[in-house]
């Protein structure tokens, strides 16, 4: 299982002449096999971290390292071959393409893996099987509810069989039962496959079903004892 | 590569699954296409009849400063003058009745020839498709029609068939391979002489088909001709079929010019359409190639597929324009005649290609830059964007 160090981590951006840190000196391990959650107030740099580790976006400095990896050294297509192989990725609006229907939307990224037609179909079978959705295989996404487009975008992220599954607020879009229902499948994926799991969420009961929390705050990494003073400050400043 | 291919099925399903959209675009292509093809049909047409070739051998022998059958008259008695001339191997007299002096889309052309030789020869080449020269001979009001002349009037052999005053009898139908039989009605040279009584009656013809021996030697041919009668009450000019069929053609020939242009015009459209398509394709689905890169597909996965949906776009829409100009033009048996002569627009497999392939080059030129534009955006500026 893979291993993720970020050492240093910052990332930029600029906004004409101001340069915003979104991330800075972030320093964190995740060992293979866990779940940790991303928690932070809105602005504090959760989702550009689940896109650095995921190699959609690029830092500004620091290093990656993710199973003895550096990210940062590996070029455009390189990267996407990478991708391909390790990342599952979850987000918050699920982001199926609409013109393909389940099956297909699960089918899309083995299509870049060497599989034979059979192989291929079993997998996107199984994968929609696990999210519980085998018999929903030839709806489009408009046909779909918001929990049932996340559990096929769920099983989309796991069919190639990633080291590690990035989640963006997944269950930000969804009624209770929903989020249950995601919530319990990403614990089930993360006991059963032993698949690391890195997922943003606002809400503290879904992080509470994370093994770790990590707190985010003004781009930088703090301890709970922080996270909850800054949410106390932040909510009381809010009241004011 | 192989993600290339595998990108296929992918990008079908884009143009498929999107019917409103695609549909619109591939009519869109389909409606410039067919006006190329059939324009290229059209200038296919005149080039054909209108360029000689390097084994032609006729003369056309027609009045001096004279442009219509009409007016063109020369006595019959010419035609042994013009056999005693060296490098003559014959020379037929023809009277020529029109319906229509002017370009036209429908002219009928009666041409009377001699009962005996000429088409007897000329006919052995083509092949009938329904009753027989002796029927012909056996009649003297009888014609013999060209194929296209036949389908454009919906005439067969045993109808009666009036037009230009002239009223005669259908013996037969034969096709060809060239356009001027195609599209005349042949008659008895005597019967139309005494029947049309225009320029004269019997003794007076429109113009002589004269073969000669030696292709080399038409020019030499057609000056001893003319010099021949230079000083006759009836001064001629002579010239070989092709260049007599291009004088005459000359507006038509113009006209087909200015088409051309519009047709190539058409394709500009074509590019354009596209181009329109394909990158608002894109704009709308910023989002949908950003998850791809997420997912492992490379910039270079992307704009392949792009470029790939803009062709399939110019192929579908260039076919189905092509192909439907190629039908519309093989069903109609369209011909220009204009003096007695016919310029007929043929279904040409070059200009149906040609139509298929230039959409499908130029839809993918027209993915090029929004393809361009899709591979070299980051993904999360992709995501940013929507």
């Amino acid at each position: 299982m893979s291993t993720i160090e970020c050492r240093n981590l910052r990332k930029d951006y600029r906004r004409g002449e101001e340069v915003i840190h979104t991330l800075q000196d972030v320093d964190l391990d995740i060992h293979g096999g866990s779940f940790v959650a991303l928690m932070g107030p809105s602005g504090s740099g959760k989702t550009t971290l689940l896109n650095l580790l995921a190699g959609i976006d690029r830092p500004t400095g620091g290093t990656i390292t993710i199973g003895g990896r550096d990210i940062g050294t590996l070029g455009r297509n390189a990267l996407a071959a990478w991708r391909s192989a390790n990342v599952g990725y979850i987000f918050q609006l699920y982001n199926l393409v609409p013109v393909l229907t389940a099956y297909e939307n699960v089918e899309m990224p083995l299509l870049l893996h060497p599989l034979s037609n059979k192989e291929r179909h079993q997998r996107v079978t199984e994968a929609l099987e696990l999210v519980g959705l085998a018999d929903r295989y030839l709806h489009y996404p408009r046909q779909l509810s918001g929990g049932q487009e996340q559990r096929v975008a769920i099983a989309r992220a796991i069919v190639t069989r990633p080291s590690m599954i990035l989640a963006d607020e997944p269950t930000g879009d969804l009624d209770r039962t929903s989020a249950m229902q995601v919530m319990d499948l990403l614990v089930r994926l993360n006991k059963e496959r032993n698949q690391a799991i890195v997922m943003v969420t606002h809400d503290p009961s879904t992080a509470a079903r994370a093994g770790r929390i990590v707190h985010l705050e003004k781009g930088k990494i703090i301890d709970a004892a922080e996270f909850a003073h800054a949410t106390r400050t932040t909510t009381i400043g809010a009241h004011q | 590569m192989n993600s290339f291919l595998r990108t296929i099925p992918f990008t079908w399903k884009n143009l498929v699954r999107r019917p409103l959209r695609t549909g619109l675009t591939v009519a869109g292509i389909a409606v410039a296409t067919f006006l190329f093809s059939f324009v290229e049909s059209m200038r296919d047409g005149v080039s054909k009849a209108t360029e000689a070739g390097a084994a032609e051998t006729r003369l056309v022998v027609y009045r001096k400063n004279r442009f219509c059958p009409f007016a063109s008259q020369l006595p019959q008695s010419y035609q042994r003058s013009i056999l005693s001339i060296e490098g003559v191997k014959s020379a037929v007299p023809i009277k020529i009745v029109v319906n229509n002096c002017r370009a036209s889309l429908d002219v009928v052309t009666f041409r009377g020839v001699p009962d005996e030789g000429y088409l007897q020869e000329h006919i052995a080449k083509a092949q009938l498709r329904s009753g027989s020269i002796s029927d012909w001979q056996s009649r003297g009001d009888a014609v013999l029609i060209g194929a296209a002349l036949a389908d454009r009037r919906r005439l067969r052999a045993g109808d009666r068939f009036d037009a230009a005053g002239v009223r005669s009898w259908v013996a037969g139908v034969f096709e060809s391979d060239d356009a001027q039989d195609r599209n005349v009605a042949y008659a008895h040279l005597g019967f139309l002489q005494e029947t049309a009584q225009r320029g004269g009656t019997g003794g007076i013809v429109t113009q002589f088909n004269v073969e000669v021996e030696d292709p080399a030697k038409m020019e030499a041919v057609a000056a001893a001709i003319d010099e021949a009668f230079a000083h006759d009450q009836y001064p001629t000019t002579t010239r070989p079929e092709s260049a007599f069929v291009a004088r005459a053609a000359r507006d038509v020939i113009v006209l087909v010019r200015f088409a051309s242009i519009v047709g190539w015009a058409s394709l500009a459209a074509v590019f354009a359409l596209i181009a329109n398509a394909i990158a608002l394709a894109v704009r709308d689905r910023i989002r949908d190639h950003a998850i791809l890169q997420t997912l492992g597909w490379t910039g270079a996965d992307i704009a392949w597929m792009v470029v790939m949906e803009a062709s399939m776009l110019g192929a579908t829409g260039g076919a189905i324009g092509a192909i439907g100009a190629h039908a519309a033009i093989a069903l109609t048996h369209l011909n220009f005649t204009m003096e007695g002569v016919s310029i007929e627009v043929t279904a040409s497999n070059a200009a149906t290609l040609a139509g298929v392939l230039l959409a499908t080059l130029l839809g993918a030129v027209a993915g090029v830059v929004p393809a361009l534009s899709a591979a070299r955006r980051e993904i999360v500026q992709g995501f940013r964007t929507t």
